[in-house]
């Protein structure tokens, strides 16, 4: 990240919304809503305000765990390094105005709205964590059943607990944890999705971090199967069998607390015991392997850029096998999760790919289409705009001296609109009525002179 | 389809494409006969 701030052909803008896009490929035109920092680019993230500041907030990036200032950076290594104000908290007491030497605060700054033009775009807006419902596997209404974000941050050195892993209810270092797989994920009452054997990797590597942490810990993984599908990942699944993790092929049945304790009472059936045994096991903390969704703002901002999706709410590629990289939008790419669920390796390839389809079409400095577009004829044509309402990419507009007026780059050729046209005034090029006529005339009188029938 | 299957068809038989079936409209269908057509096969 640090590498983009400091790439002079890059122009970053984060705390940024984008609010319109207008265009098409190599013209696009982008409005991006700039929210107010508060704070301006002498900041150099030296953190003296934070200490100063009275008013505080749980912290987003350590899952509502531990406490952020009103004036902070989200996490240590944010980029750019300069701190932001939340308002929302802020007491405005002005604290960090005067502990500030490099008098970076500013109360007084407005959020702020401009364009910028661009050729192509890459979507990566990312995932977020499915979070269960409540009560689901006993998750919010038993303290010591957290997700895999949350174990995440505690195992974390420079988490809310410093990297000693702690339950929540008591603070006891738990003596055994039980890894959920699934949770939210292939399972048709909530995502039929797999999650592309993530969440299966990331539980693996959590639980050798357990189990190296405390090897006397016992550390359990209840999975439908383990999906280590990459370079590496069975040897490392098969590492972390050597080292004393367990696996129960089992879904998760009844999950109770014994409220003395806060232990958790778990029913497992060991589908892989010769009589499938099904019993109750007692655990001191419960991590739920949550699916991967489309990140959580991404439903307003499709608003905008309107990108169709598939059945799973992420972003469809132009084609499932051939072409996993561009949308069904010219100048439109995708890398990441915005796409599906995936692992960090294969969102960089599908990011380099990106990057490369859209260089290649920005340095090429034309663009061919096909000529199969809509055409409109301007006598029959009574302007009664239902081809533009019929439209899918916007690309009729109805005017006055011309009818419907066709943008050649916008139209994609579908002939929505010639299917609903009253007068037959909009056709598509190349599968006009009279050019059906005069097809079926030459077919056939080649075919009768050439013999007999047709 | 034929094509793919390698299925046999008659080389009198002359495909017309088009976008979708519900492009073919009767006025095709009743040109093609009477320029003297035995058959019409609409297929999607």
């Amino acid at each position: 990240m640090l590498e983009t701030q400091r790439s002079t052909n890059i122009e970053l803008f984060t705390l940024a919304e984008v609010t319109d896009l207008q265009g098409y490929i190599g013209n696009f035109e982008v409005e991006i809503l700039q929210h107010a920092r508060y704070t301006n680019q002498d900041c150099n993230g030296c953190g003296a305000c934070f200490d100063v500041c009275p008013a505080n907030a749980p912290s987003e990036f350590d899952q509502g765990m531990g406490p952020r200032k009103a004036i902070y950076t989200s996490f240590a290594q944010a980029v750019p390094m300069q701190a932001q104000i939340d308002m929302d908290v802020c007491i405005k007491c002005g604290n960090c105005e005067v502990v500030c030497e490099l008098t970076a605060v500013n109360f007084d700054q407005q959020d702020t709205k401009f364009s910028v033009k661009v050729g192509g775009i890459i979507m990566a807006t990312g995932w977020d964590e499915y979070e269960p419902e409540y009560g689901y596997l006993g998750y919010g209404k038993f303290e010591n059943v957290i997700t895999q974000l949350s174990l995440e941050r505690m195992l974390a050195p420079n988490g809310p607990v410093v990297g000693h892993l702690h339950r929540p209810s008591d603070g006891k270092p738990p003596e055994s944890v039980l890894f959920v797989q699934c949770v939210g994920s292939r399972d048709i009452n909530r995502n039929v999705y797999c999650s592309s054997g993530v969440c299966c990797m990331v539980s693996i590597k959590n639980a050798k971090l357990v189990k190296g942490h405390n090897p006397s810990t016992e550390v359990v993984v209840a999975y439908i199967d383990i999906r280590a599908a990459g370079k590496g990942y069975e040897e490392y699944y098969a590492a972390s069998r050597r080292e004393g993790v367990k696996y129960i092929r089992s879904k998760v049945g009844r999950v109770r607390e014994d409220p003395k304790t806060g232990n958790l009472k778990v029913v497992l059936e060991d589908t892989l015991s010769p009589d499938k045994t099904i019993r109750e096991y007692e655990f001191d903390m419960l991590v739920l392997s949550a699916a991967m969704l489309p990140s959580k703002t991404f439903g307003k901002l499709n608003k905008v850029v309107n990108l169709s999706k598939h059945s799973s709410g992420f972003l469809k590629e132009f084609h499932q096998r051939l072409n996993t990289v561009d949308t069904d939008v010219p100048g439109i790419a995708l890398a990441g999760a915005c796409h599906g669920p995936k692992a960090i390796s294969e969102t960089i390839m599908q990011a380099k790919g990106a990057a490369s389809s859209i260089g290649k079409l920005l340095t090429n400095g034309e663009y061919r289409i096909n000529l199969i577009r809509a055409i409109s004829d301007e006598e029959k044509c009574s302007r009664c705009g239902m081809c533009a309402a019929a439209c899918p990419f916007e690309a009729i507009k109805i005017t006055r001296e011309e009818g419907a007026v066709v943008d050649n780059i916008l139209c994609r050729g579908c002939g929505l609109c010639a299917a609903v046209c009253p007068s037959e005034a909009i056709t598509v090029r190349y599968y006009r009525g009279d050019q059906y006529e005069n097809l079926i005339d030459a077919m056939l009188e080649d075919a009768l002179k050439e013999g007999g029938h047709a | 389809m034929a094509g793919t299957i390698r299925a046999q068809y008659p080389a009198s038989l002359r495909p017309v494409r088009v976008m979708c079936t519900a492009r073919v409209s009767s006025d095709m269908v009743m040109r093609a006969f009477n320029k003297g057509a035995d058959g019409v096969i609409v297929g999607g």
